[in-house]
């Protein structure tokens, strides 16, 4: 056995080192195995992808990001955007000429408003004004950049979200995570670069929303679940011990070798690699989901239980990756589309999130990590001041969506704390003061990374795309 | 060696080659064919502008006189706010570069036209030295090439690795041992070649082949977005699948899917093959316009068209004209407007089986019938102990008198006109009104009918069922909501003085609500809230009736005009209806009795004619609570009738019935200008004139063999299924930024041959196969990776990771656990179920196949399109949302643990094991059988002995760790479970190796 893998270790290496013209590129994985040097930024580009690291454009603020998804967009009139006009105006339409011409999912334009359903105050030494159904939040809110002016372009669902993580509204191109596997590459090789976790309902884009699109796979963010296997397939089957399993990874990786030998094929060196790597998932990923090295005083500070799934155990679990190199975690929250009932849709929701979300925030603080991790929270679009209801529909005291203004807040990574950014005019409907498209937010998210928008690119028939597709600026003004 | 890499010597260059790629890389974008995005009114695409004078008034090029021309001066200007590119554009042209622009000037700055939009052209097959080589022209142009580049070609791959190369390419399935025995050992001349013939003439050809085209055509089996619920399309995928195996010529195969419809007495078949188009996705968002995404859909179609029959990204001219192809804007939606016309209906789609099935219980079920007929309505008791017709017949008498006391007279009113916001609403035969066409969420019929209506007390709505309509109607939700299901929100009644005549109450035969909670009435349609109405869901299918009665008589009037509002978050207009009045002074109420019987009630049954006498008496035996049971053996044979697979279909509008088609400013779908007409782009051949413009011609003109890419795109992408690599190696973008042909003259003869031969597929295929370069070994010697590490070249064999679909088909396959069973709908093999319940928004539960459906090829596997099937997308298959020209070809370590560690592997792991286990021969022949089941070449020594050693080990682990081994040996028998968890520890290792999963 032995002889088989020494006679070819030489082979091997060779390969790794890219000896084989093809190399680099082709075996990227297998490179990343020799900790090769970075690529440079130029050599981006490359038929199958490439995870060794890369430099960015310039010098970052942030390495890692983590975006706490909340699918089906939560009011921001009740948790960020404060307006006691619209309980003036409870009950009447809102005059036509602040309408204008936006399509509706279900409401009619002439819907009645509806007022705040939560009272609000100010927190912290900024003095930022929160629903009082985030009280958590109002304990790190000198942390937070709240951005009040956010717009979109789509206000249904599924669109709504893959445009938010891909800049186009359908399925095909690649999401944020993907686009920051690609330009930065990877820390780790024992974890996926880019992570996707989810509690609540179903994602209403689902797989597109973490696509690499026309990126090479390798791309592509990595679902880690909340039942069976967090990683599909990372155990081995019932009665192969990890004996078992370790000889017969030495076995293929020998008969892969002698054949590398035999035939030639660099692909085979990755192919190799890609077993080893595997294998070092197979003890990195128990390892991470493992909670018991967690303090209770943490356990407690997000309100997670280690055994059960829940959006605090993704948020904590989020940190742990972040620590060990992955370069970006995306959680879903889905179950904010309130419809009907907006108050309880929020009680319900918050009660889910808002401890967590602050305490991921107090955490990576504590641990001098807020500074390096961009936290991203917020929904795909808003939704409106008008009050949704039909009986036909069971639908009473909900609001639609709101595509035109929202809310979202941003925290560490080279953000302003303590900041609010942005108005909406006294109904909240339409944006009043530094209107911040997803482009925007995308061109500055990729900033804080040390990334620049528009030289990051990759040519896909014929064309230089790019996740701003043409549009998109840096919002300096966030930037601490 | 020349790979398009380093500057050219002088007097080299080629405009195509060397300049073109430059220009349009750098420059066209502003000095482009995009008229609105020009910049100084310059464009470097065409000679005669580049040689004018610009509006600064500089020559931008004199021809021979690089150092007179304005673009040398600001290539090479260092001055920021004169350079070109601009550097804030990110262009940055190489020294190299520069100097290709220099010395074309130079030489005279000549212009070609892009090679690709110029129709190949036949060329003298080359001269080479190596005479013996080449087995076929292909070998020509191939070993030409390797000769002037100084390479040597490989010598043909071994028989073990052909009938391996073989099988895979050509039926997607590894060889089984008595195959890979018989080509070995057949020595007669034409071995080969015998092999190839049984290959091609396999059924699994068109499964193998099948697949590739569903790439293009983004088959999937839901409707993508966030409900993503299922679809039955399949029907489509199987007409694939015949259509491949049959080898239908390719100009055919192409018209069928783009106009089947529209050929003359089109088929079943004709018909399911347009659901090429119909693979679009479908949102079912609540909150959607329904028109916006039907916009999106065809963008979709034209982009798809565009780039698997042109091979150009026709995409980019949606919102602007083409950057660097010459597609105008306005171009893109002419091509629109010829596939823009189609209604978009489903069908049903029996196989003679069913059809033949259902012909004959359906026989049955009238035969029944009629026997229960004869038996409860004869006169005379057949035998002695029945009781007399005079005294079983009491309850029918009781029933005709009650319904004859109940029965109104009824007038069917033919409407004058039919009008409506948007669906097209054409009156039948049977006075019934039919809607069709594009519908939107608040739909509004406007009906008028002229007549004296004096005294008229009531109206009467009857929601019929049609074959157009989903689920047969009697409504047209096709998204959202249930299928075949209507809202009637609203109706309004108007006479001729334009008063609003007032409706007083409500009856409906049947109402039921599909979403939501508010109750489902006819009255609802008279409340004046547009949130409530009438609806009947579970009611789908079959005819129902509402009627209106009017708070007064009408006066005189002699016009009628009748509204009916469908308003929902998804379109829900009535798809057949049919308008009636009477003048019963009763309070009426909505009758179940069909309304011939209802007519034939108002006479004395006496005075029927025998048939309607027949007609009564046949409903009451329909409805009789006395022949329940019997009616209940029918009922149950009824629906014994076999399913009726459905699929979607395009059906071209009636003539009187156009779809416009716009012109939409920066392609929004908010921003329609004019109206455009269907015509071709103008840089390609023209559009016969003597034909109509519609799409089924443009189907023809798209394989006209004046199209100087169609033939050339399609066999680029057959040659890259075999080479892992096209001629071109971009297979979507034959346009100005994709890749030159590395083997041009092989490409058109290609193409020209492929025209020559009837477009038959399987003829390329065998002319390919059958060359000398496709029978060369794989083995990569350092020198030609040196060379050519991407065997652009063919100096040696294809060797390449198989496709997701072929991964799963080989291991199967070696296993012995694959089905042959073609066709279908698609099936659930096993994976966890969290890919669907936590990825998406449906939570579709994967209920796991049983039997054989649990062994399917690949091709069959359930496709939805928000989280696809995991172990296929682990290996780059497609989700279905959008065409794939090229799929890629990935290796990653969650490949590793998928077949490492997936329940599908591991049972194939498994079942190898239990066979071997079972074998009686020494260890070392188990071995070699089982290994050449999976890599199809016997194991060399060390090979042998790694695998022997190992099965040894694990042999003797086992036997200490007997729950062990009862668990990975599997199927809970008890048996022999060490030994099986041994031989299955080995056949997991084997079905691991990168070689198992390679085409080489």
């Amino acid at each position: 056995m032995t002889d088989v893998a020494n006679n070819n270790c030489d082979v091997t290496r060779r390969h790794f080192f890219g000896d084989c013209g093809v190399g680099v590129g082709k075996i990227a994985l297998a490179s990343l195995l020799t900790g090769a040097t970075p690529r440079s930024s130029d050599a981006r580009q490359q038929p199958s992808g490439d995870l060794t690291p890369c430099d960015p454009h310039f010098t970052p603020q942030a390495k890692a990001v983590i975006h706490l998804f909340m699918a089906g967009a939560p009011s921001q009139l009740d948790l960020f955007d404060y307006k006691p006009k619209l309980a003036e105006y409870e009950g009447k339409s809102i005059p036509p000429e602040v309408i204008g011409g936006q399509r509706y999912a279900f409401i009619r334009p002439d819907a009645a408003a509806l007022g705040p359903q939560y009272q609000f105050a100010k927190h912290g030494q900024s003095g930022i004004e929160l629903s009082e159904i985030l009280p958590h939040l109002g304990h790190v809110v000198d942390d937070i950049c709240l951005i009040k002016s956010v717009h979109t372009d789509q206000f249904n669902h599924a669109p709504a979200q893959i445009f938010w993580n891909s800049g186009f509204p359908r399925p095909g191109r690649p999401s944020l995570g993907s686009w920051l596997a690609y330009g930065l590459g990877a820390e780790t090789t024992d974890l996926p670069a880019f992570v996707v976790l989810s509690t609540g309902s179903g994602i209403s884009g689902g797989a597109a929303n973490w696509s690499s699109g026309f990126l090479p796979t390798v791309y592509s963010g990595v679902r880690f679940r909340n039942q069976g296997d967090p990683i599909l397939n990372v155990t081995s089957p019932e009665g192969v011990d990890s004996q078992l399993q370790r000889e017969t990874l030495d076995l293929i990786g020998d008969l892969n070798r002698r054949r590398l030998n035999v035939e030639g094929d660099p692909e085979i060196a990755t192919r190799i690699a890609s077993y080893e790597m595997a294998f070092r998932l197979q003890s990195s990923a128990p390892e991470l989901m493992d909670l018991t090295s967690e303090t209770t005083a943490t356990l407690e500070m997000y309100g997670a239980d280690p055994e059960k799934p829940s959006f605090a155990r993704a948020c904590l679990l989020a940190r742990r990756m972040i620590e060990r190199g992955v370069r970006c975690v995306t959680i879903y929250h889905s179950g904010w589309d309130a419809h009907t009932n907006v108050a309880g849709n929020l009680k319900n929701n918050c009660g889910k999130t808002d401890q967590a979300s602050a305490a991921l925030v107090s955490d990576l603080k504590q641990r001098g990590m807020l500074d390096e991790t961009l936290v991203i929270w917020g929904g795909e679009f808003g939704r409106t001041p008008m009050v949704e209801s039909n009986p036909a529909l069971g639908r009473k005291l909900g609001r639609d969506h709101h595509p035109q203004a929202f809310s979202m807040w941003m925290a560490g990574g080279g953000m302003k704390g303590g900041y609010s950014y942005g108005a909406t005019d006294e109904l909240g409907f339409h944006i009043t003061e530094k209107p911040v498209h997803i482009h925007d937010l995308q061109a500055t998210i990729l900033h804080t990374l040390g990334l620049d928008h528009e030289r990051l690119t990759f040519t896909h028939q014929g064309r230089q795309y790019r996740l701003t597709d043409v549009h998109g600026h840096v919002v300096h003004d966030l930037l601490a | 060696m020349y790979l398009g890499m380093s500057a050219p010597a002088s007097g080299d260059v080629d405009f195509a080659r060397d300049v073109r790629p430059i220009l349009a890389g750098h420059c066209y974008k502003c000095h482009g064919p995009d008229a609105e995005q020009r910049q100084a009114n310059l464009r470097l695409d065409a000679r005669e502008s580049a040689i004018a004078e610009a509006d600064s008034g500089e020559l931008p090029i004199v021809p021979g006189k690089p150092d007179e021309s304005e673009l040398v001066r600001r290539i090479l200007s260092d001055d920021e706010s004169e350079q070109m590119p601009p550097p804030d554009a990110n262009l940055i042209l190489s020294p190299a570069q520069k100097e290709i622009l220099k010395q074309w000037i130079a030489e005279g700055a000549v212009y070609q036209p892009h090679w690709a939009f110029v129709a190949p052209q036949a060329a003298a097959l080359p001269d080479v030295a190596d005479v013996s080589w080449p087995r076929n022209p292909i070998d020509r142009f191939v070993l030409s090439k390797l000769e002037s580049e100084n390479l040597q070609r490989s010598p043909e791959a071994d028989r073990y690795h052909l009938i391996r190369r073989l099988s895979l390419d050509l039926i997607g399935l590894l060889p089984t041992a008595e195959e890979i025995d018989a080509f070995v050992a057949d020595e007669r001349p034409g071995a080969y070649e015998r092999l190839v013939d049984r290959l091609l003439a396999s059924p699994h050809y068109g499964e193998r082949w099948a697949r590739r085209w569903l790439d293009l055509a983004r088959y999937a089996d839901t409707n993508g977005y966030e409900k993503d619920r299922p679809r039955s399309i399949w029907p489509y995928r199987d007409w694939v699948i015949d259509a491949v195996n049959s080898d239908m010529p390719f100009d055919q195969f192409t018209i069928e899917q783009l106009a089947g419809d529209m050929l003359p007495s089109a088929t079943l078949a004709q018909h399911i093959a347009t659901g090429f188009h119909r693979n679009t996705m479908i949102n079912e968002e609540g909150g959607i316009d329904p028109l916006e995404f039907r916009f999106h859909a065809m963008t979709d179609r034209v982009n798809t068209t565009a780039t698997t029959w042109l091979g150009l990204t026709m995409g980019c001219a949606q919102c602007h004209t083409h950057k660097y192809d010459p597609i105008q804007q306005r171009e893109y939606y002419q091509v629109m407007a010829f596939l823009n016309n189609a209604d978009e209906p489903e069908m049903e789609a029996p196989s003679l089986m069913q059809i033949a099935l259902r012909r004959n219980l359906q026989a049955e079920v009238v035969s029944r019938q009629n026997r229960m007929f004869q038996r409860y309505f004869v006169d005379q008791p057949v035998a002695s102990n029945e009781t007399p017709w005079a005294a079983r017949s009491r309850p029918f008498q009781k029933w005709l008198r009650e319904e004859q006391q109940r029965a109104v007279d009824w007038t069917i009113l033919r409407p004058v006109t039919a009008k409506s916001d948007l669906p097209r609403l054409e009156i039948l035969n049977d006075d019934s009104i039919l809607a069709s066409g594009d519908q939107t969420k608040r739909d509004e019929y406007r009906l008028t009918f002229a007549g004296d209506f004096s005294g008229v007390t009531a109206i009467r709505l009857e929601a019929l069922p049609h074959e157009s309509l989903p689920r047969n109607g009697p409504g047209r939700a096709y998204y959202e909501g249930p299928k075949g299901d209507f809202f009637l929100s609203e109706v309004f009644l108007k006479s001729d003085a334009e008063h609003r005549i007032e409706i007083a109450s409500a009856t409906e035969t049947y109402a039921k609500l599909g979403i939501g909670s508010g109750g489902s009435s006819a009255a609802l349609a008279l409340d004046g809230n547009f949130h409530t109405g009438w609806s009947v869901n579970e009611g789908e299918g079959q005819p129902h009736t509402a009627v209106f009665n009017l708070r007064q008589p009408l006066a005189t009037a002699q016009k009628l005009q009748l509204t009916l509002i469908f308003e929902r978050h998804y379109p829900a207009g009535l798809g057949r209806f049919r308008i009636a009045v009477t003048r019963d002074t009763r309070e009426i109420t909505a009758s179940k009795v069909p309304v011939d019987v209802e007519a034939s009630l108002l006479s004395p049954f006496g005075k029927l004619t025998a048939a309607q006498q027949r007609r009564v008496k046949t409903y009451y035996v329909s409805i009789a609570p006395e022949l329940d049971n019997e009616r209940k053996a029918i009922e149950k044979l009824h629906k014994s009738l076999p399913e009726i697979p459905r699929t979607l279909v395009m059906q071209e509008r009636p003539l009187d019935f156009p779809r416009p088609t716009y012109f939409h400013k920066r392609g929004e779908f908010l921003q329609p200008t004019e109206t455009v007409d269907p015509d071709v782009p103008a840089f390609l051949h023209s559009f016969p004139t003597d034909r109509p413009r519609n799409r089924l011609e443009f189907a023809r003109w798209l394989v006209n063999s004046e199209n100087p890419l169609t033939a050339r795109v399609i066999i680029n992408r057959h040659w890259a299924a075999f080479f892992g690599r096209g001629i071109v190696g971009t297979l979507d973008d034959f346009g100005t930024q994709g890749d030159l042909p590395t083997h041009p003259e092989l490409l058109d003869w290609l193409a020209l041959e492929f025209i020559k031969q009837g477009w038959s597929t399987k003829s390329m295929h065998r002319l390919i196969v059958t060359s000398a370069t496709y029978r060369q070994s794989s083995r990569v010697t350092p020198q030609l990776i040196e060379a050519d590490p991407e065997n652009r070249l063919l100096a040696r064999g294809p060797r390449f990771r198989m496709e997701a679909e072929l991964v799963r088909d080989a291991v199967l396959c070696a296993s012995g656990l694959l089905s042959d069973k073609i066709g279908g709908p698609s099936v659930f093999p096993p994976q966890p179920a969290t890919v669907t319940t936590e990825d998406a928004f449906g939570k579709l539960q994967w209920k796991v196949s049983e039997g054989e459906d649990r062994y399917r090829r690949g091709l069959y596997t359930f496709m939805k399109r928000t989280t696809p099937y995991a172990m296929l997308s682990m290996f780059d298959g497609p989700s279905g949302e959008a065409c794939v020209a090229k799929r890629e070809v990935s290796n990653s370590p969650l490949q590793a643990l998928t077949l490492l560690n997936d329940a599908v592997f591991l049972e194939t792991a498994q079942r190898l094991g239990a066979w071997a286990a079972t074998q009686s021969g020494p260890p070392q022949l188990v071995l070699d059988d089982l290994f050449r089941r999976c890599l199809t070449r016997p194991p060399d020594t060390v090979e042998r002995d790694a695998l022997l050693a190992f099965y040894t080990r694990q042999q003797t682990r086992f036997a200490k760790r007997q729950d062990a081994a009862l668990a990975l040996a599997g199927d809970g028998k008890k048996s022999n479970a060490a030994e099986r968890a041994a031989w299955t520890s080995v056949s997991r290792a084997i079905l691991n190796l990168d070689e198992m999963i390679t085409k080489n």
